[in-house]
């Protein structure tokens, strides 16, 4: 159950949200605006019948309420790993969800991402990253793509040496100040989240510019001239 | 001139599969190795560097029309996605929507997200969707093709279901979680990796060309990719909301018809072929005859 606590703390002015199995949507209020709310809770795992349940709250979206901005709380543990996800396509699945993430964006709705729990992988690809650059998280929240002892495990590197690493450089090791440094998180919230939603919702613009983003905050220093580069090649 | 590669696209190389697909002699390399665009990160891991960071993007032409195209490297880090190889990739799409190609041509072959540069390559896989959603919204083609070694996971398996199309080969194994990601994580029982025919079925060619995730199934030739990829550079499929939902109704169906099967050879029994058990060894012409005849189409 995602916290009323948080939900609180967005929208003062009232919310109402259902929670089925582990989706949450509903509306709140904010300064008389009404805001969606898709999200997912209880560090969900995203596969085929949570992608197709968000799908369907997105499709009801767009299709009653055009324009409304559409506020994505985040919380999951990744994609479900499983052999039965993956003899029915997952890839096509989170492939589908993002196209919809995206199809909102560019008719008209503002989509705005909060990280407030867990955000995994193909988990944060398929329900979180569609905001693009308009991705933010709360203090304490937890993006990774992998966690270090399993990195460890999988590049054969010592995980003394990845923890050792993962302190001065942001690159692979989770954490929001990582995401935020690569650009991949455009803020972090501390408090008064309705005012930070405000905020995200006035300045809300449409270009993806993370990469640009990474470099001014020295986590990605290559991406943005080499996309620049072969752009102007 | 086209580089002598023998018949296999699976075994060529990025630069020979680029050489074979586009017309003889037309490939214009940007950022090519002698620019020495290399991962600033693979340093600190003691861990060689490749001068094209494992990825090839450029321009061509095919059937003397004009296309930007890109092949990964699988021989290089699993054709992995770190800082320097998605911005090349990233770039090239943005490149394509100020140069209009016939079509943009994604010859991937990769393991996902590289890992020692894990955050930089999610945030790079997420850039290249939102750049091929753009594209495809201004109806420039994309078109996927995956026959490699490493075939398509984790980021790439989600990357190559954004394509407008996807051409693959039966040797090509598409997916998120790859088996050994499985069996590490949730038990053997849970997905043996061994069970080499098991993998086979469940992320190879056949079962996403059966689900109509995969367009088209291809002979395992540059030759063969190449005509199958002329006969794609027309208006793609398109993206309205009609397409969507009708996307939408056709994945749930699946959800429903599919569920609780935990095998390939029972998904092909319950799509009506008879006799499932034959498919891993039929032609690609033959599944394709076999799957008209016995489905109309469970196409999505």
């Amino acid at each position: 159950m995602l916290a009323n606590d948080l939900l609180k703390q967005f929208f003062p002015d009232g919310f109402d949200v259902k929670t089925t199995d582990s989706i949450v949507f509903g509306a709140g209020q904010i300064n008389s605006q009404e805001i969606a709310i898709i999200g997912t809770c209880g560090h969900a795992l995203i596969g085929a019948k949570e992608i197709l349940a968000l799908g369907d709250k997105f499709l009801e979206i767009i299709k009653s309420k055009p324009g409304c901005p559409i506020l994505m709380l985040v919380d999951n543990n990744g994609q479900r790993m499983a052999l039965e996800e993956e003899l029915l396509g997952l890839p096509q699945y989170i492939g589908h969800l993002i196209s919809i993430q995206d199809f909102a964006r560019r008719n008209g709705h503002k989509v705005i991402s909060v990280v407030y729990g867990n955000a995994v992988a193909g988990g944060f690809i398929a329900f979180g990253m569609g905001a693009q650059s308009r991705i933010y998280a709360t203090d304490g929240a937890s993006p990774s793509v992998m966690n270090l002892p399993a990195i460890s495990r999988v590049t054969k590197l010592p995980l003394e040496k990845l923890e050792e690493l993962g302190k001065t450089v942001p690159v692979f090791a989770p954490g929001c100040e990582n995401f935020y440094k690569m650009g991949g998180l455009l803020g972090i919230w501390k408090d008064k989240l309705h005012e930070r939603l405000q905020e995200a919702l006035d300045k809300y613009g449409e270009d993806d510019n993370r990469a640009e983003i990474a470099l001014e905050r020295g986590g990605r220093t290559e991406a943005f001239n080499i996309i620049n580069e072969v752009i102007n090649a | 001139m086209k580089l002598k590669i023998g018949k296999s696209y699976y075994e060529a190389t990025a630069r020979q599969r680029i050489a074979c697909i586009l017309d003889n002699g037309t490939f214009k390399e940007i950022l090519p190795p002698q620019e020495k665009k290399i991962s600033p990160h693979l340093e600190m891991f003691n861990i060689p560097v490749a001068f094209d960071d494992g990825v090839v993007v450029g321009e061509g032409q095919i059937d003397g029309k004009p296309v930007s195209i890109l092949a990964q490297e699988g021989k290089f880090m699993g054709g992995a996605f770190g800082e320097v190889h998605s911005a090349k990739i990233t770039g090239l799409l943005k490149r394509s929507l100020r140069t209009k190609p016939a079509a943009v041509v994604c010859l991937w072959d990769s393991g996902g997200v590289r890992l020692q540069e894990a955050n930089a390559g999610e945030i790079g896989v997420t850039e290249i969707i939102r750049s091929i959603f753009d594209l495809r919204a201004v109806n420039i083609p994309v078109i996927g093709v995956v026959g490699g070694s490493c075939g398509c996971f984790g980021g790439a398996g989600i990357i190559s279901a954004c394509c407008d199309v996807l051409l693959c080969s039966e040797e090509a194994r598409i997916g998120v979680s790859g088996p050994e990601v499985i069996e590490t994580t949730m038990g053997v029982d849970a997905f043996d990796s061994r069970d080499k025919a098991l993998v086979w079925r469940t992320t190879g060619g056949k079962n996403r060309y059966l689900f109509g995730f995969v367009k088209t199934l291809v002979e395992n030739t540059p030759d063969a990719f190449r005509a199958e990829i002329i006969k794609e550079m027309k208006e793609p499929c398109g993206l309205a909301l009609e397409q969507i939902e009708q996307k939408h109704a056709a994945l749930k169906k699946r959800l429903e018809d599919f569920s609780g099967l935990g095998d390939a050879l029972e998904i092909w029994a319950k799509m009506g072929f008879e006799k499932p058990e034959e498919i891993p060894g039929m032609s690609e012409k033959e599944l394709a005859e076999e799957f008209k005849r016995v489905s109309g189409g469970i196409i999505c």
